[in-house]
Order: structure tokens, then C-alpha cells, then sequence
């Protein structure tokens, strides 16, 4: 090994604001258990779907199942409810997050009460299940699956996402219109659940605050271009909890405020990840090994930070235009905005699919030396592509060291750390190479 | 037409064994094929523009070559068997390809399939997963837009009686393929499932007014066959992707027939009807995302009535069991597996649940199962 892996992990600066995180999570699974004693309405959500604020204008409270099954995962908790899927008569193949999802609500209905030890006092019981086709399939049959358990009124709506070489001129009118009327349904739903009407200016209120705790968000996130890197993907991979589970609350507008804040504190001062950072890493396309988030740091002792993430990754810049009056149709235009960039750019750049697209952005924008992708055993939309991201990134940077990390998002099962770390070693010793003959 | 065949079963047969032979044939002869993938591509705006509508198929028994060096082993495997056959140039005397976006798999191999096989016309098809009244709006448009991208692509303009006349022919195939499953209703079937499998395969690697022909032919023959009944049970296959005998043959080589099926490749794929009388393209937003019961499509309800379709089948067509055929890695297809399994057994009917990697089915252990199954049925029988 060219390298010695020196086994210590204390020189990690994680920031201030990734510590808070723990108790936020905590105090979000309370409050929505409060609120369901307090006969609030609850809904099982699914992130990114683009109704946060309109969930939020109605008083619902929200709970992400998905991310639900991932602490799970990290508290290592996930196993219980993924065999209960299983007996179900679920396969071993499916989402991983869907099987402890379901897991969880079938032992629930079998239990008549919680599942004891449930991570956080677990998810409560929802009035209403909320899904969306946008990023994977799952996230629009899971609810319907949970029929099996719980009579809970359903509704689903569909987020674009077009083709990598659509016109979107041609396509962004119709494509705006099923945006916006699908969120006019689901308004009428929720109208008809809450037996409330919709307050258009509180709305249009709460997608104001969103874009503006979003433009902090990638306010701060852009810091991480600096060398050293100021903040690392193990930060990242807790710190988009409030963007994605709490977006609409008043604290996560101050919070990656005061993420900005930090960060541009600890690039004004020359502080990064590490004291010797010598590489710097992207984490591609794959969403994290949550049962394992410690073989992260194992990079570190390489000197290796990795400076940015294709994964969860921040919204694209969106200007609320001026003339626009009407909230929904302001979601509308905006959902189709940002789900149609990339694609775009990688249009313009000669048709690059807009996957790999958003990897040679961030290769280039961050000064990156090399790449990790995972690929999960149970996450398709996370995986598939990503074979395709490393061709083109070799047609790009044909030397740029790409490694391919194998377990899943929630089956600690999948994970062998013995294997991984040995993919590491040599996958660092490319990185060294490349970055040597790079000068 | 090369076809070395007599009478049209046989025909049939010798279309199924030698996929692609006649299209080939065309494309040789000037013709352009277009490549589809899905059920969900609505192959009469092809036929309007006088383009060869050819479903790109599996290879079932056919070891990837070239596929494990550009998909992930957790992909689909039908469609990294596609992807590898495309590879191999299986599929050169394609002229395009046309992807529709009905799920995770289909909508990533789009850009890897452009990416590497450059072929000269490609679209995808966002297909909406709700049916909301706007979700056949929008589909509507993007039919629209599928139907322009052709016209560049050809250099002319599809009417509205291309359109009209294309899905005539689509419907007049449809009709017969439901009448070929009529005679599937008596005891003993007058055409057995391997035979109906081949039948449907063929049937996607020929133009639509050929098919039909061969269709009325295999009508014909089939009607002038007098079995007499041998007890066999009679099973519903339930599924996606069945393109291969392999799986239909061993069940019935194990002494069932398969009379019915609900597959992508089967009755899912011909059910339903294009009405064109609000308009052409607003009949075809209709039938393909209306009129498909693919689990990738969500479908508000709960069991039993999401599936009593399935209900329907089973006492049309005497089922007294069925199979639950499922291909590794598909999500929507496993998320609505036990619920499915759940309806038909409270319908009284055993169900056998049976999963590969499609390209290499476990014949051997499956063989064992499926004996054990009807064993089962002949003891419900006898109780």
C-alpha cells in the first residue's frame, strides 16, 4: 500500500451546526407525536415532493417515512421491521427503505399499539398518506401497500421529471399546467380532510421563506469550494434534515444561516475538514450506507475530505418572478425549473445525460481528485446510471479515479467492512497517483 | 415473407424462433423499424407514419455479454437482457427507439441506451403514474409531442385518418387477439399458453396488418381442433415480462394448462380498446394510460376492487389456480405482489409465487414447486 491508513479520526472538525442536528431530529419526532395527541392532522410524506409549503399552510403536520427508515438504519434498528416486511410477503429486493417502512406500520396494526423501542418514539399513526412520483417509484405505491394495515385516505400526485433531451420550451407549458393541477388536487384533498380552506397569501408567505432558506442553504454550500474544504459530506448527510424534513419551519431559515455563518468563518480562516486536507472527494450518485455513516471517516485518514455530494443535494437557484401572483403556479413553474436544469445544461454541453452532468459541475466547481458512488442494493433510482456517470466522467477526465462502494441504504446485511476498506485502500492510492500526475 | 412454415401456428412458431428475421427483411427492403420498449408506447402513431413498430425483446436463456460492463447487476434484468442483446447488435436494423418513462428502470436506460447505441431516432414518453383528470391531459400533449417527433423524423405529417386508419388496424388486432383467448374459455383450451406465448411474440416482431392476417389464420386453425379434456388444471399467470416459453411450457409440461394470463406482454398489452371518436391522439392518452393495468400506473382504490379485474379472469376462464410471476428488482410489481397474492386466495384460488432474473429461470427448482402446486390443487379439489 502506497499509503499507510493512519487510524485517526479526532482531526475531524465537524461543524457546529451538523452537532444540532441529533437533538432537532428528536424534537421533530416529539412534536409530531404531541400533535397527534393534540388531534392535529398528521401526514406521511415523502421529501421533495414540492407540497411542503402547501402542507404547511394547511397545518399538517409532516412526517418523511423514508427518512424515518433511515435513522432506523443509523440506530441500527432497521432489522426488526424489514423481517416483519418480509414475513409480510414482501421481497428482501425491494426498497429498503419501503420494507422498514412497512415493516414498521404492520407491526404496529399486529401490535394494536407502537413498536416498543421504535427509534425517536417512532412515527405516529398518520391521518393521511401522502406520495409523489418524484425521484422513485416506491415513493407512490408505498402508501398504497400500507392499505393491507390501515384504512388512511391516500393521495398521490405526479412531479415531473423530462427527459434529458426534451425541448423544454415545447414541453414546459403542458408540463407546468399537470404541475400545478395536480397541487390544485391536492389542495382539494386536503381541503376536504382538514374541512379548512387553503389561505393563498399564507402560502405564497411560506414559499417566499423556502426560497429563502434555500438560497442560504446553497449559499452555504458554495463555501465548500474553498480549499480546505470547510465542511464534509458526513456533515452533508445530516445536515440537509432541516432543508428536507422541516422546510417550511421558521428555525431552518435560521439555521443554515447560521450554517453560512460558520462556514464563512472557517473559510476566512483557513480552517477545513482537516488539518492536511490532500484530496478532495465527491460522493456521486447513491444515496449513504446509513447503517455504517463511520466508513466516511475512514477517507480522512488518507487526507481525503469529500467537498461536495451529488446526493440530496441542494436546490437549483430559482428567482420567484415578480409578476407571478398565483402560489401554486409559482410551485408549478418552479418544480419544473428546477427538475428540467440539468437536463438543460447537459443539453448544452453537448448531451451529456443530466446524471453525469451534475458530476462534472461539481468535479469541476470543487476541485475534485476522485469519486464515490454507492451502489445500494435495494435503491434502484440511487444505483442505476451510475456506470454511465463514471463513462462519462472518463470521457471528461479520463484518469479521475472512480470507485463503486457496494451495501444498501437501511441492510447493515449488504455491508462488509473488511471488503470496503480494501476498496478504499487501492481506490487511494489511485487518487494519489492521479492527483501526482495531475501535479 | 421468409417463412419456411405451413400452416399458421407454425408460422407463429417460426416468427417466435426467429425473431427479428422479418423485420430485418423490411428494414432491408427500405423500410424503417422503430424499436419500442413497454406496452405503454402507443404503437399506432409508428403505423400511421408507415414505420415497422417493433417490441425490443429479452433473451431468456441468453447469458449477458456486454450488459454487466455498462448496467448495474440490481437493475431490471429484462431490460439489461434487451440492453444486451442491443449491444451485441441484435438490434442494428433498428431505425430508432422509443422509451416511454413508466418506471425507475425504463427511465434510466434511456440515456444509457442513447449514450451507447446512437441510434438515429430516439424519444422518450413521460408517462404520468396518476390518471388524474389532468394526468390525460398532459399525456395527451406529450402523445403530441411524440407524434411531431416522429414527423421530423420521417419528414411528413401524420393526419388525423392516418391516425384513425393506424388504430383501426390496432384495434382489429386487439379483437382477435381477445377472440384467440375466447377459445381459451372451454375445457380443454383449444390453444394451449405456450402456444398463445409464441403467438404474442410474433406478433410484436411483425407489422400490425400482417399480424392480423396471421391472426385470422391461427383463429381458423385453432377453431377446427376437437381435444378432448384431460383433467388438466386450468392456472392464471399473473406478472410482467413474459417473452419466453420457458416458464408457460415447463407448467404445462408439468400437466396445467395456462389458460389466462395478465401480463405486459400478454392480455395487459391488448385488453383494451383505442376509442377515437373525441379525437385520435386524445382516444390513444386514453386507452395507454387508462386502459393498462400495470402496476407501474397508480390506480386509486383498495382490494378487492383494484384488482377484481383479476376476479374477472378467474371466473371467465375457470381458473383454479395461479402463478404470481415476478422479475428480481421490480418495485411496483413487488409492492403490489402480496396484496395480489392475498385477492386471489380469497377468491379460494392456491397461488404459486415464483421470481428470477428473468434471463436464467431456475427451471430445475421451480419444476419441483410447480408439481408440489398442482398436487395442492388436485387436494383442494378432492376436499
Amino acid at each position: 500500500m502506497a499509503q499507510e491508513a493512519k487510524e485517526k479520526t479526532s482531526s475531524r472538525k465537524s461543524t457546529e451546526s451538523a452537532g444540532k442536528i441529533r437533538t432537532v431530529v428528536k424534537r421533530m419526532y416529539q412534536q409530531a407525536q404531541q400533535a397527534k395527541e393534540e388531534k392535529r392532522k398528521v401526514a406521511y410524506c415523502m421529501v421533495m415532493c414540492n407540497y411542503e409549503e402547501i402542507l404547511e399552510a394547511m397545518d399538517i403536520v409532516q412526517v418523511y417515512t423514508e427518512n424515518y427508515a433511515g435513522l432506523c438504519a443509523v440506530k441500527r434498528q432497521a432489522e426488526p421491521y424489514m423481517e416483519k416486511a418480509r414475513a409480510e410477503g414482501y421481497s428482501d429486493l425491494l426498497c429498503g427503505y419501503a420494507q422498514v417502512g412497512i415493516g414498521f406500520d404492520a407491526l404496529r396494526h399486529e401490535l394494536g399499539e407502537m413498536p416498543p423501542d421504535a427509534p425517536d418514539g417512532g412515527m405516529p399513526e398518520p391521518d393521511m398518506l401522502l406520495g409523489c412520483s418524484m425521484g422513485c417509484d416506491p415513493r407512490w405505491k408505498w402508501f398504497q401497500a400500507l392499505g393491507r394495515y390501515k384504512d388512511t385516505p391516500i393521495y398521490n400526485i405526479d412531479v415531473l421529471m423530462p427527459p434529458s433531451d426534451a425541448d423544454m420550451e415545447a414541453i414546459k407549458e403542458h408540463s407546468v399546467r399537470y404541475m400545478a393541477e395536480e397541487l390544485r388536487g391536492l389542495i382539494a384533498f386536503l381541503e376536504e380532510q382538514t374541512g379548512t380552506k387553503m389561505d393563498y397569501d399564507r402560502l405564497m408567505a411560506i414559499v417566499r421563506q423556502v426560497e429563502e432558506t434555500r438560497w442560504w442553504w446553497r449559499e452555504a454550500y458554495e463555501l465548500r469550494r474553498a480549499i480546505p474544504c470547510p465542511m464534509s459530506t458526513q456533515d452533508h448527510f445530516v445536515l440537509f434534515v432541516p432543508h428536507h424534513m422541516m422546510l417550511t419551519d421558521s428555525f431552518t431559515l435560521d439555521f443554515y444561516k447560521g450554517l453560512y455563518q460558520e462556514l464563512k468563518e472557517r473559510v476566512d480562516n483557513g480552517i477545513g475538514v482537516i488539518d492536511d486536507e490532500k484530496y478532495r472527494l465527491l460522493w456521486g450518485v447513491g444515496l449513504p450506507p446509513w447503517h455504517t455513516m463511520s466508513i466516511l471517516d475512514y477517507f480522512l485518514n488518507f487526507g481525503a475530505v469529500f467537498a461536495a455530494e451529488t446526493a440530496y443535494m441542494v436546490p437549483e437557484s430559482f428567482e420567484i418572478p415578480p409578476d407571478v401572483t398565483d402560489p401554486v403556479q409559482l410551485i408549478a413553474e418552479r418544480a419544473f425549473e428546477r427538475n428540467s436544469a440539468l437536463q438543460w445544461r447537459g443539453q448544452q454541453a453537448g448531451g451529456v445525460p443530466p446524471l453525469a452532468q451534475a458530476h462534472l459541475e461539481r468535479i469541476e466547481d470543487f476541485s475534485i481528485d476522485g469519486v464515490v458512488m454507492h451502489i445500494t442494493r435495494s435503491c434502484r433510482a440511487s444505483t442505476m446510471g451510475q456506470i454511465l456517470v463514471r463513462n462519462v466522467i472518463r470521457e471528461h477526465y479520463p484518469k479521475m479515479p472512480v470507485m463503486f462502494m457496494e451495501s444498501d441504504i437501511v441492510d447493515l446485511g449488504t455491508y462488509s467492512e473488511a471488503e470496503t476498506k480494501n476498496r478504499i485502500d487501492t481506490f487511494m492510492e489511485m487518487v494519489g497517483a492521479y492527483k501526482g500526475s495531475a501535479g | 415473407m421468409t417463412n419456411v412454415a405451413e400452416g399458421a401456428l407454425d408460422r407463429a412458431r417460426w416468427l417466435y424462433e426467429n425473431r427479428g428475421l422479418r423485420a430485418k427483411e423490411l428494414a432491408a427492403q427500405g423500410k424503417q423499424v422503430v424499436g419500442y420498449l413497454c406496452c405503454y408506447t402507443p404503437a399506432e402513431f409508428m403505423t400511421a407514419l408507415d414505420l415497422v413498430p417493433y417490441r425490443i425483446q429479452g433473451g431468456v436463456g441468453k447469458p449477458l455479454k456486454q450488459a454487466d460492463q455498462h448496467l448495474e447487476t440490481i437493475m431490471c434484468p429484462y431490460v439489461r437482457s434487451c440492453f444486451d442483446l442491443a449491444m451485441g447488435g441484435e438490434y442494428d436494423f433498428l431505425s430508432g427507439v422509443v422509451i416511454p418513462h413508466t418506471c425507475d428502470a425504463m427511465h434510466r436506460i434511456y440515456d444509457i441506451w442513447k449514450y451507447h447505441m446512437k441510434p438515429p431516432y430516439s424519444h422518450c414518453i413521460t408517462v404520468p403514474h396518476m390518471t388524474h383528470r389532468a394526468s390525460f391531459e398532459y399525456f395527451q400533449k406529450e402523445l403530441e409531442d411524440f407524434q411531431h417527433s416522429l414527423e421530423r423524423f420521417v419528414g411528413r405529417s401524420a393526419s388525423e385518418e392516418d391516425l384513425v386508419r393506424a388504430i383501426g388496424l390496432h384495434n382489429r388486432c386487439r379483437a382477435l387477439l381477445r377472440e384467440l383467448y375466447e377459445l381459451r374459455k372451454q375445457e380443454p383450451p383449444l390453444i394451449s399458453g405456450t402456444e398463445i406465448t409464441r403467438v404474442l411474440v410474433a406478433g410484436m416482431t411483425i407489422p400490425v396488418q400482417e399480424f392480423n392476417d396471421l391472426l385470422e389464420d391461427i383463429i381458423a386453425e385453432v377453431r377446427g381442433r376437437k381435444p378432448s379434456s384431460d383433467g388438466r388444471h386450468r392456472l392464471l399467470v399473473v406478472g410482467s415480462e413474459v417473452d419466453d416459453v420457458a416458464m408457460i411450457r415447463l407448467v404445462e409440461d408439468c400437466g396445467a394448462s395456462v389458460v389466462m394470463d395478465d401480463l405486459c406482454t400478454g392480455s395487459r398489452s391488448f385488453w383494451e380498446d383505442v376509442d377515437h371518436a373525441k379525437g385520435a391522439v386524445s382516444g390513444l392518452a386514453a386507452r395507454y394510460l387508462g386502459g393498462i393495468t400495470c402496476p407501474c400506473t397508480y390506480r386509486e382504490g383498495k382490494v378487492p376492487e383494484r384488482f377484481s379485474y383479476l376476479g374477472d379472469y378467474v371466473r371467465d376462464w375457470s381458473i383454479q389456480g395461479a402463478l404470481l410471476y415476478a422479475i428480481r428488482y421490480c418495485d411496483t410489481y413487488q409492492l403490489d405482489a402480496p396484496e395480489i397474492k392475498g385477492y386471489l386466495e380469497s377468491l379460494g384460488l392456491p397461488v404459486l409465487y415464483l421470481e428470477d432474473d428473468y434471463i436464467m429461470p431456475p427451471l430445475g427448482q421451480w419444476k419441483t414447486r410447480i408439481e408440489a402446486f398442482l398436487e395442492t390443487i388436485e387436494a383442494g379439489k378432492e376436499e
